[in-house]
């Protein structure tokens, strides 16, 4: 299944280096951005050079492994809406994994090996680094998995399959800044509501900076996040065979 | 109307008697309604009211009806993506909600323009992937997609990206998906929609020989009469959500699939009574062709002529049209099922007065 998806990937090959590349640039953008910012002002609340990069190379990581590996959870909405569940309704598998693992997009594979490559490069990177460095980016990731299957169930309800790309845009938006930035209810909304916490800021602290709590925080956000994911889709997929949900077709 | 059935749990009826133990779907009263809208707008559509239907083994099963009548609806909650409001439900012993990845083991589905397989690779490639996800394993795989590629004529095509191909090519990999796993029940949901009259043919031919050959029950909607004619041996016509009929096809082109439809265009424009004259007193109906008011006098170039089979042969007629008229083009042509429908209702014996009642209230 996964080969077939990207084999079925890399079939437009044409586009796909120019893509990963416009990628690539982005990033070095922002780093570049960072280095200068932070050359100049030493540190924000705390936050040095050395945690911005690690955030980065989280959330590049995150981002990537996600909308590369599981490309289509950004579209679920818009899958279930249109109807394309039926589909995977109709075979012996979970459908929430057929649906997420039939589509793979390799240009995020830019995304996945300049995350490794920023870690490797500015990260410092110890063998307890690195593990843990691991840890955090696989708990990062199922986060933003599991966020985004909530907003693609969204459709379940309204039938209308918008929610997943804006969230993303916000997740990302949110997480490429250190969360000491952002104060009191909008710091709760970004772990409890948009989950950019624990997708950026908190993995990079808890590599920069290990404690008991920041680990335990962050395992709190992946079972709840991965919980309402599964959840959601539980639940959304209970109202679609209740016919609730109309698809139009 | 409760205020939303859909949340309520569906009132299961107790099992009805015994149903012929080769039946592969036994349905008893089934039902589903839909509530749409919210607060003041809120609407209930009875999509499906009380059907009810058994299918033996090695049946070829048409459910005709035109758009709305409920034809999706039944067949989503007899493969399990919806439940029924009420009613039972069983396929190959399975309540098919309940249990639906059980079912999809056993049956196929192929549903209309949805698609399982990756449009950028060769189908080969699709069908290996859903083999493994049905667990099939991979020697057995191969042979079975090379079985398939010849029973639908489709070994060449499997070789090339899904993307290039016609649509009726496509179908038919699809339906290869749908087959993989030797499913002993195929469920399709209007599978000749948008394919041209070559295309058609050759599907159903695929789906004849594959319930001649391999004993596949095959059970399929469609709002097209030629489907009725040339896949199904029984047909079910159902419409706003009931059945209407329910016979055998040869019984039924006896009763109500009497009368064809002979399409001609005129190489030189005639009017209409001339063309009556030509082909002499004892001719069926003919009525110019396009929204022309009846017989106003004026030359038409084109001509439509109703035959009824039981009383002349279709050859016969069109022997004469060809020998009498200046024929640009002819083509003959079941009639439209909005015709069958209407004439079920007209023969009085047929007509329950209930059924006609749904008819004037259901929703359009
Ligand atoms: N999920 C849903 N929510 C609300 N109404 C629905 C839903 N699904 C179907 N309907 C309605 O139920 C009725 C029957 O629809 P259905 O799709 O079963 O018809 P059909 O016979 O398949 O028609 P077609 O030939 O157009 O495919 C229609 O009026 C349709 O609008
Ligand atoms: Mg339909």
């Amino acid at each position: 299944m996964w080969r077939t998806a990207w084999a079925q990937a890399l079939a437009n090959r044409r586009s796909f280096v120019a893509q990963m590349a416009v990628m690539v640039v982005n990033d070095l953008v922002w780093i570049f951005f960072w280095q200068v910012f932070f050359r100049r002002v030493g540190s924000v609340r705390g936050w040095t050079v050395d945690d911005m990069m690690v955030l980065y190379a989280v959330l590049a990581l995150a981002v990537g492994l996600v909308l590369g590996a599981l490309a289509n959870l950004r579209f679920l909405g818009p899958l279930v809406a249109d109807g394309e569940l039926d589909g995977a309704l109709a075979l012996p598998m979970d459908p929430l994994g057929f649906l997420a693992l039939r589509q793979v997009s390799p240009v995020s594979v830019g995304d996945i090996a300049f995350g490794i490559g920023l870690f490797a490069v500015v990260g410092h990177p110890t063998p307890a680094r690195t593990a843990l460095f691991v840890a955090v980016t696989v708990a990062a990731t199922a986060v933003l998995a599991g966020f985004l299957v909530v907003l693609g169930s969204l459709a379940f309800v309204s039938g209308t399959g918008g929610a997943g790309d804006l969230g993303l845009s916000a997740i990302i938006v949110f997480s490429s800044y250190p969360i000491n930035i952002y104060g009191g209810a909008l710091r709760l909304a970004l772990f409890g509501l948009i989950p950019a916490a624990f997708v950026g800021s908190l993995p990079a602290q808890l590599v920069q900076h290990p404690s008991p709590g920041r680990a335990l925080l962050l395992a709190g956000g992946v079972a709840a996040f991965g919980g309402a994911g599964w959840l959601s889709f539980r639940l959304g997929l209970r109202r679609y065979t209740s016919g609730a949900t109309w698809t139009g077709v | 109307m409760t205020a939303s059935p859909s949340a309520s749990s569906p009132v299961q009826r107790a099992p009805g008697p015994a149903p012929a133990a080769n039946a592969v779907i036994a349905v008893d009263d089934m039902r589903r309604t839909f509530t749409t809208g919210r607060r003041r707008r809120r609407r209930t559509i009875e999509a499906v009211r009380g059907i009810t239907f058994t299918v033996a083994r090695g049946e070829r099963l048409a459910f005709i009806g035109p758009n709305g009548a409920g034809k999706s609806t039944s067949i989503k909650m007899l493969t399990g993506l919806l439940r029924p409001s009420a009613g039972s439900v069983r396929v190959l012993g399975l309540e098919p909600w309940s249990q639906r990845r059980a079912l999809s083991r056993r049956i196929g589905t192929l549903f209309g323009q949805r698609s399982l397989l990756w449009p950028e690779l060769p189908a080969r490639t699709s069908l290996a992937t859903l083999g493994a996800i049905h667990g099939l394993d991979r020697p057995g795989l191969g042979r079975r997609i090379t079985e398939l590629g010849e029973l639908l004529e489709a070994t060449e095509l499997l070789d090339r990206p899904v993307r290039t191909l016609s649509l009726g090519q496509r179908m038919r990999c699809e339906l290869a998906a749908a087959l993989l796993h030797r499913p002993d029940l195929l469920f399709l949901d209007e599978p000749t929609i948008g394919l041209d009259l070559l295309a058609k043919q050759r599907f159903r031919e695929v789906l004849v020989r594959l319930n001649t050959e391999h004993s596949t029950t095959v059970f399929l909607t469609s709002h097209d009469v030629a489907d009725i004619e040339h896949v199904a041996e029984r047909a079910v016509i159902v419409n706003h959500g009931t059945v209407i009929h329910d016979s055998p096809v040869a019984s039924l082109r006896r009763t109500l699939l009497t009368t064809k439809r002979i399409e001609v265009g005129l190489a030189r424009a005639q009017t209409v009574a001339d063309v009556r004259a030509a082909l002499g007193p004892d001719i069926g109906p003919v009525m110019a062709l396009g929204d022309r008011p009846a017989d106003d006098g004026m030359p038409v170039d084109g001509i439509a002529i109703g035959v009824d089979t039981r009383r002349q042969a279709i050859g016969a007629v069109l022997d004469r049209v060809l020998r009498h008229l200046a024929v640009a083009d002819v083509s003959v042509a079941d009639p439209p099922l909005e015709a069958v429908i209407g004439e079920i209702y007209t023969r009085p014996a047929a007509t329950a007065p209930a059924v006609v009642q749904s008819l004037r209230d259901g929703p359009s």
